[in-house]
């Protein structure tokens, strides 16, 4: 690696290539800050833009748009309540309320702090081990990929403030929506009433922007006093101080190590890493009563873990060609069409690319701080909008997002549907989170489930001889029983005292 | 009454004229019935640029993922045959899909334009696979020990080793996967034995090719022998991609996109692009696409109904 870096460089730094890397941050940032637009829509954006460019300008293009776009999902998150692209959608419950209270500008410190630390340190564990990570990620078959997910699912409990059994509804709902559509073990579509338009299945964006933004805005126009006010008074970017951080280092090392292996592995993605990097930090944090109000962490947790996922998705996308997730995936597309194709002989015919790949990813995570700390004031000044203004504009692009993902018309009846539905939950105290959860995780995990039993002969038991598996199902026992062992450990240390 | 039928004619023709002569006065759009940056995206976005050279317009390429690719097909096949909505399909959406289940259009929805790509399928193994032949494959299958790995069933990566079974009388274990990458995971993991795919993606993921299911080598593996050469039976396997317009557009139309098609696929540019990409590249024009494009779509009813995937 160290050997091809003179090369790298001189492909790297050129004006050609500092202005593209530029443009895509700030293209990364708009496109992650609209709801509806997001990773992926923004990549499919400067595609075309890109193929006028040398291949290191458009690897520029590419990589600054796709880690700029992550970070800019949390600022609508955190300023008006909607996730701008669905990796943010973790980022909404503690972001917001702390926008509430008059910290949106911490908030926002915190959230571009945060999505450097991810990004960074998924960038160094690509540099350093992308072929041994590859190889380990092979590991995860099916079976695996089931244990895996299945993990993830427990993140739901963690999510569901208030009611439990409210969550585990949601999560149902999203889980039977993620259902229509083809069904890829048997090649025949389900749940789809004989209607062509359901024949595809729902789309991630358009529930989303459904669920998140359309129900908020019913919200906002139902109890909203004053259309005129402004929805943020206090707006800007702000550090917190230094003690603040130190407390909560542990978050931006664990997301980071979250984020990074979900991204290496298959079958989740970003927005299951930020929930899963959320769900970690309230376990573990002694802030954790705080969680869900407003807590710095929970925002630093979903960040950090997001932008962690880019870096561990590049790296089966790179060393393998097989993409980490659905935006890697129009990534190696592009750079296919590039004529860079990754594979198993990328690194080894073209590894002077491969770094200024690398170096380039690294420029794109320190524009983030720069397009974020730049951008901070701007946001707001457009967010001191007057309600009536912003919102109508929000549902615009809100609209035209969730269309662009298929150009498929049937998806303003989604986003309209999932809006009612999302305001009828939000009504009655339903948390929206574990619907995201279930909608996502849902068809993976059967996938799983259904590969594994026809591998193992339909044998779950079977599943266990796995060693990667059972320890998998071992850690998702002791998650959703950490409560009752914690009260079991108590009971016998009180016991001997009280007898 | 000759007359008139002449008149008639004349204006018809003075009518359409221009507006054949003119082909294209706006941009085109193409529908791309996968997601951007999937095999038939990619595809098509290489040679899109050039077409649009050569046809003096912008051709807009809109992707329209979804269900195999009939949610695209369908939008496409309803669409008007005035030459502006074309659609580059894979051949698993053109001639399996609508054989395979219930979905708006067939094989007289569309005109066939031009055949671009035509990628043949080869058999692979893991790279750290016992198997090093077909043959040692074949054994462990007549034992009962191979599983493959593939798409969703009625998908190339599933008709391979069904052919392979009833060609050699043995018994594979098929495991559908969401698409070709995951399917190739499970391959190069050794969790599931083979995988039958594009020779272009067996090398791109390093897998064993052991045969290719072609009546001749193909050029991105050019030391992996035919199924021929090695005495199996003769199948014949491969993923094509072509250019098409809905069924109805005007043969002046037709005939200008398909020159243009196959200016497009002669060109250096196109041919290098396409090769770093590992596709394998091969130009049929209207007439032959058409001819090849209905045994396809008819050999594949056929064929789905004797292994019981019939809709």
């Amino acid at each position: 690696m160290i050997a091809h870096l003179p090369e790298a460089l001189s492909l790297t730094f050129s004006w050609s290539v500092m202005l593209a890397l530029l443009a895509g941050s700030v293209i990364g940032v708009i496109v992650g800050v609209l709801p509806g637009l997001g990773s992926a829509l923004g990549l499919v954006m400067v595609l075309p833009i890109t193929f006028g460019l040398e291949p290191a300008a458009a690897v520029a293009v590419l990589v600054s748009v796709y880690a700029c776009s992550i970070y800019g999902g949390s600022v609508s998150a955190i300023l008006i309540n909607v996730p701008g692209t669905p990796q943010s959608a973790a980022t909404v419950m503690d972001g917001y309320p702390m926008a509430r209270q008059g910290k949106a500008a911490l908030a926002l410190g915190w959230a571009t702090m945060a999505s450097f630390v991810g990004g960074m340190f998924s960038l160094v564990l690509l540099v350093l081990t992308a072929p041994q990570l590859a190889r380990f990620s092979l590991n995860f078959g099916p079976i695996e990929t089931f244990a895996l997910i299945l993990f993830a699912m427990t993140t739901i409990a963690w999510v569901s403030h208030g009611s439990m059994v409210k969550g585990v509804l949601a999560s149902l709902i999203g889980l039977f929506i993620g259902l229509v559509g083809p069904d890829q073990m048997t090649g025949q579509t389900r749940f789809d009433f004989d209607l062509f338009v359901l024949s595809g299945g729902f789309a991630l964006v358009p529930v989303l922007i459904g669920i998140f933004a359309l129900s908020e805005i019913l919200i906002q126009a139902a109890f909203m006093k004053d259309a005129s006010a402004p929805t943020v008074i206090e707006g800007g970017f702000k550090l917190a101080p230094w003690r603040e951080w130190r407390i909560r280092w542990v978050t931006f090392l664990r997301s980071s190590a979250i984020g990074s292996f979900i991204g290496v592995l298959p079958g989740t993605g970003a927005t299951a890493a930020a929930f899963i990097a959320y769900a970690d930090a309230k376990r573990r944090s002694p802030r954790t009563a705080n969680f869900g109000q407003g807590e710095p962490e929970g925002v630093v947790a979903s960040e950090t873990a997001n932008n962690a996922v880019s870096g561990g998705a590049m790296v089966p996308m790179l060393a393998l060609g097989i993409p980490g997730d659905g935006v890697t995936a129009i990534m190696m597309g592009a750079l296919t069409i590039h004529g860079i194709v990754p594979g198993v002989y990328l690194f080894r015919d073209q590894p002077s690319l491969v770094t200024s790949i690398f170096l380039l990813f690294c420029l794109a995570n320190i524009l983030i701080l720069v397009v974020g700390a730049g951008g901070a004031s701007l946001y707001s000044r457009l967010l001191r909008a007057p309600m009536s203004l912003l919102m109508p504009a929000v549902v615009l692009l809100s609209f035209v997002g969730a269309y662009a993902t298929r150009t498929n018309a049937f998806d303003f009846t989604v986003v309209i549907v999932a809006g009612v539905v999302g305001f009828l939950l939000r009504l009655n105290g339903f948390p929206l989170a574990p619907i995201i959860i279930g909608f996502i995780l849902g068809k993976p995990l059967e996938m799983g489930l259904r590969q594994g039993l026809v591998m193992t002969d339909q044998n779950f038991l079977a599943f266990a001889l796995s060693p990667i598996a059972a320890f998998l199902f071992a850690l998702t026992a002791l998650v959703l029983f950490q409560p009752l062992i914690k009260q079991a450990i108590r009971v016998l240390k009180g016991a001997p005292d009280g007898a | 009454m000759k007359r008139r039928v002449f008149g008639v004619a004349v204006l018809a023709a003075a009518l359409a004229w221009p507006a054949l002569a003119e082909y294209p006065e706006k941009d085109v759009q193409l529908i791309v019935p996968y997601g951007a940056g999937g095999g038939t995206d990619t595809a098509a976005r290489l040679v899109q640029p050039h077409l649009e050279k050569i046809l003096g317009t912008n051709l807009i390429v809109v992707n329209m993922p979804g269900a195999g690719g009939t949610i695209g097909a369908t939008k496409f096949a309803q669409s008007k045959p005035d030459g502006y909505t074309l659609a580059f399909l894979p051949a698993g959406t053109a001639v399996m899909q609508p054989n395979l289940r219930k979905v708006e259009y067939n094989e007289n929805s569309f005109d066939p334009v031009c055949m671009t790509i035509d990628d043949p399928v080869g058999v692979s193994v893991g790279p750290d696979s016992p198997y090093n032949s077909l043959d040692e494959l074949i054994e462990a299958a007549r034992k009962g020990e191979v599983s493959a790995s593939g798409a969703a069933p009625g998908s190339f990566s599933h008709i391979g080793p069904v052919l392979l079974g009833r060609g050699y009388d043995v018994q594979i274990k098929y495991v559908p996967h969401e698409g070709g990458a995951k399917a190739a995971r499970s391959a190069l993991g050794g969790q599931v034995d083979m995988l039958a795919d594009n020779v272009g993606l067996i090398k791109k993921f390093g897998l064993k090719p052991l045969a290719v299911l072609s009546g001749e080598r193909a050029k991105t593996l050019p030391d992996v022998p035919t199924i021929d050469e090695l005495g199996g039976p003769p199948i014949r396997l491969s993923i094509w991609y072509g250019l098409f317009a809905p069924a109805g557009t005007p043969q002046p139309v037709l005939d200008r996109l398909s020159a243009a098609c196959k200016e497009a696929t002669s060109l250096d540019a196109y041919m290098e692009s396409v090769q770093a990409a590992a596709y394998t590249p091969r130009y049929l024009d209207s007439a032959e696409f058409k001819a090849f494009f209905q045994e396809q779509y008819r050999g594949n009813a056929t064929l789905f109904q004797e292994i019981g995937l019939k809709k």
